[in-house]
């Protein structure tokens, strides 16, 4: 039986007071990868934001839901606890928090609201360890400040590695291939495709199609001026590699 | 004549130098008065708006029933409504420790220090100390000791003492190459709104190479008014490392004077606060550098919510003779709330050449940015504000040398 995860009804948003997502439909079903493709600036960061509850971002109309549930009514920590994900494009450096701790706070949290006892500590570490390991992030790194002096790869890492350890349902990854050289991608899509499961869906935000290579969607959308324009399988976002946005912005105008 | 100033019953008045000490104090006082906004050195603190209330000089004796306690072994001086309370103190051995009253009017070598660093002229609350002179402990570390656990000095006030006044003078001396850890500890137990007003003064005489480290924690009821004024001379070697954090009381004042004295003396004093509510918390720093080669260094940082204010006075004197002398001092405050207030007052006095100083000074808000990210995996908003708050105050509490006291600290850093 087809269960749909993420539901998006003709969603209008946008950010101080512009208008940027205008009409957006999209639904995602349990076990299913969808990728988003679109030119720069076309507000495919919007809709990550809009989804995680960022603040300073209005939904003006139209409905998301979640495992069948308001999203839009949930603030920013219940979205993450019931199992939504962002791999963040930029993530922030946050100087004096150290992972460890930060990361078993999160994972103490999502636990907690799906009914879990807590991991005790030395479990923790040990399965904290042996993730960032298939992710070639040592125990060193992992002693150190959030995202602080990481390189643009380590960062994208540290975020996979985020992911594996909060097991969401549900998981944007936006850019998630910015800055990554093709040893450091392999790593991240090997992370991101042992997320993947009957149950577990995922949206991939992407300018480019190099990505989709490695972690193979199921649906691929193309998105201009703040809805989708078209829609297929892997062969679309070849389709655009050879031929450009262009052509696609052209249409939906 | 202010209502401060009262009759009270006090040990060796017929001592003939205690009572004309005493009387220098009133005087003294009565001179100045409870400064207020006109006076500059108090004009953000205020403290006429504060000292209202009908204060009682009074000397409660009572029990204690809820004292926190530090989290690892020391040695304890402890004060209950600011009376000296043997039955809860641990003196270490072979260390001169007294009361202060018993070395004022007994041992000649203390008598003739005490008051000897402070300015009464200039700071009415040392004056007002002087007019109470009575409680608080004389503690000499003789030449090239040290101490193998840190001595607490652990003032408590019950609800008994409500509406109380105290006043306590310490006297501290390092002799030649003694060392030692000093902690205090400022608490209360029973109802948070207890009022009362602790009035402090700490002479700390550094020989040549003692070294001091000083930390406080002042954790006063939230009515209360704590006033401390640490005097320090620091002679050729000398360290002197302190550090504070405050987070009680309806206005508290933690001021350090420092001369370095003789080359190569050095200064090392930091701060922390963190307040909600209305409290109003002072950090005050004058390090007056007379001598060449010397060293100082400030890191305060404040963290400060709801209606509350932050203050910090900071200044570095380099007198013409101080060559290749090194001043540095920095401020940073996170305010938490739209209402929240930092008044800061840098002073650098530069006399010499040949001297590296700088100073700093910033306030900022928690980081949007941040709390989304750390909100967006699962933690909480109110707790992904601790953890940013922790972070922020870890920077000043790195710069504790004992990582027992720096976990205590640590574990202190709640709102």
């Amino acid at each position: 039986m087809i269960t749909p995860l993420l539901e998006i009804e003709d969603l209008y948003a946008g950010v101080a007071g512009k208008e940027i997502i205008k009409g957006f439909n999209l639904t995602i079903n349990e076990g299913e990868v969808h990728a988003i493709m679109g030119p720069n600036g076309a507000g495919k960061s919007t809709l990550s934001n809009v989804l995680c509850g960022k603040q300073g971002y209005q939904v003006t109309s139209g409905a998301v839901r979640f495992k069948g549930k308001d999203l839009l009514k949930m603030s920013i920590e219940e979205r993450a606890r019931e199992g939504l994900f962002l791999s963040m494009q930029a993530p922030v450096e946050i100087a004096g928090v150290s992972i460890t701790p930060f990361l078993k706070h999160a994972v103490n949290a999502v636990r907690a609201h799906q009914g879990k006892p807590e991991l005790d500590t030395m479990e923790f570490i040990k399965q904290l360890r042996e993730e960032g390991r298939k992710l070639n992030l040592d125990a060193d790194m992992l002693k150190r400040s959030v995202n602080v002096g990481f390189s643009g790869g380590e960062m994208k890492r540290l975020e996979t590695l985020q992911m594996r350890m909060l097991q969401p349902v549900m998981a944007i990854l936006d850019e998630a291939d910015s800055g990554l050289d093709i040893d450091a991608m392999r790593l991240v899509a090997q992370g991101v495709n042992s997320c993947r499961s009957e149950k577990n869906s995922m949206l991939i935000i992407t300018h480019y199609q190099r990505l989709l290579n490695y972690i193979v969607p199921d649906f691929v959308h193309i998105y201009a001026n703040g809805r989708i324009v078209k829609t297929g399988n892997k062969d679309l976002a070849e389709e655009l590699e050879r031929s450009g946005y262009a052509a696609f912005v052209k249409e939906s105008k | 004549m202010s209502r401060l100033l009262q009759e009270a019953a006090l040990a060796g008045e017929d001592v003939a130098w205690l009572k004309e000490y005493r009387g220098r104090g009133r005087e003294r006082f009565a001179a100045q008065g409870i400064p207020s906004a006109k006076t500059e050195a108090w004009k953000y603190t205020k403290p006429n708006m504060f000292l209202q209330n009908d204060l009682v000089y009074q000397q409660v004796v009572d029990e204690v029933r809820n004292r926190p306690e530090l989290p690892f072994e020391t040695y304890k001086i402890s004060f209950v409504n600011g009376i000296f309370a043997p039955q809860l103190s641990n003196l270490p051995p072979k260390i001169e420790i007294l009361p202060m009253i018993e070395a004022a009017m007994f041992y000649p070598e203390a008598q003739a220090l005490i008051g000897k660093l402070t300015d009464t002229t200039k700071h009415p609350f040392a004056a007002l100390n002087d007019a109470y002179f009575n409680e608080g402990c004389y503690i000499r570390l003789e030449a090239n000791t040290a101490l193998d656990k840190p001595i607490a000095l652990m003032y408590h006030t019950t609800q008994e003492a409500r509406g109380g006044m105290m006043h306590l003078h310490n006297l501290i001396v390092l002799e030649s190459g003694a060392k030692a850890e000093l902690i205090e500890q400022h608490s209360y137990e029973g109802e948070v709104k207890l009022n009362y007003f602790a009035n402090i003064v700490n002479e700390i005489r550094l020989e040549t190479k003692a070294q001091l480290q000083h930390y406080k924690y002042q954790n006063e009821a939230f009515k209360a008014v704590h006033i401390a004024l640490n005097v320090v001379n620091v002679k050729s070697g000398g360290i002197y490392k302190s550090f504070c954090l405050q987070k009680g009381a309806d206005l508290a004042r933690n001021e350090t004077q420092v001369v370095l004295s003789e080359p190569e003396a050095e200064a090392q004093v930091n701060a922390a606060y963190m307040m909600n509510g209305w409290a109003t918390l002072d950090t005050t720093t004058d390090i007056e550098h007379t001598c060449e080669k010397t060293f100082s260094s400030q890191l305060v940082k404040g963290v400060v919510g709801g209606q509350a204010k932050g203050v910090f006075q900071g200044k570095i004197h380099i007198a013409p003779l101080a060559a290749k002398t090194q001043g540095y001092q920095q401020h940073r405050a996170l305010l938490l709330s739209d209402e929240a207030e930092v008044d800061v007052k840098p002073e650098l006095e530069i006399f010499a050449d040949d001297v590296k100083c700088s100073h700093g000074a910033a306030c900022g808000q928690l980081d949007a940015e941040q709390l989304f990210y750390m909100r967006s995996r699962g933690i909480g908003e109110e707790e992904a504000k601790a953890m940013l708050i922790d972070a922020y105050l870890d920077e000043v509490i790195a710069k504790v040398d004992n990582e027992k006291v720096s976990e205590w600290i640590k574990s202190l850093l709640k709102m």
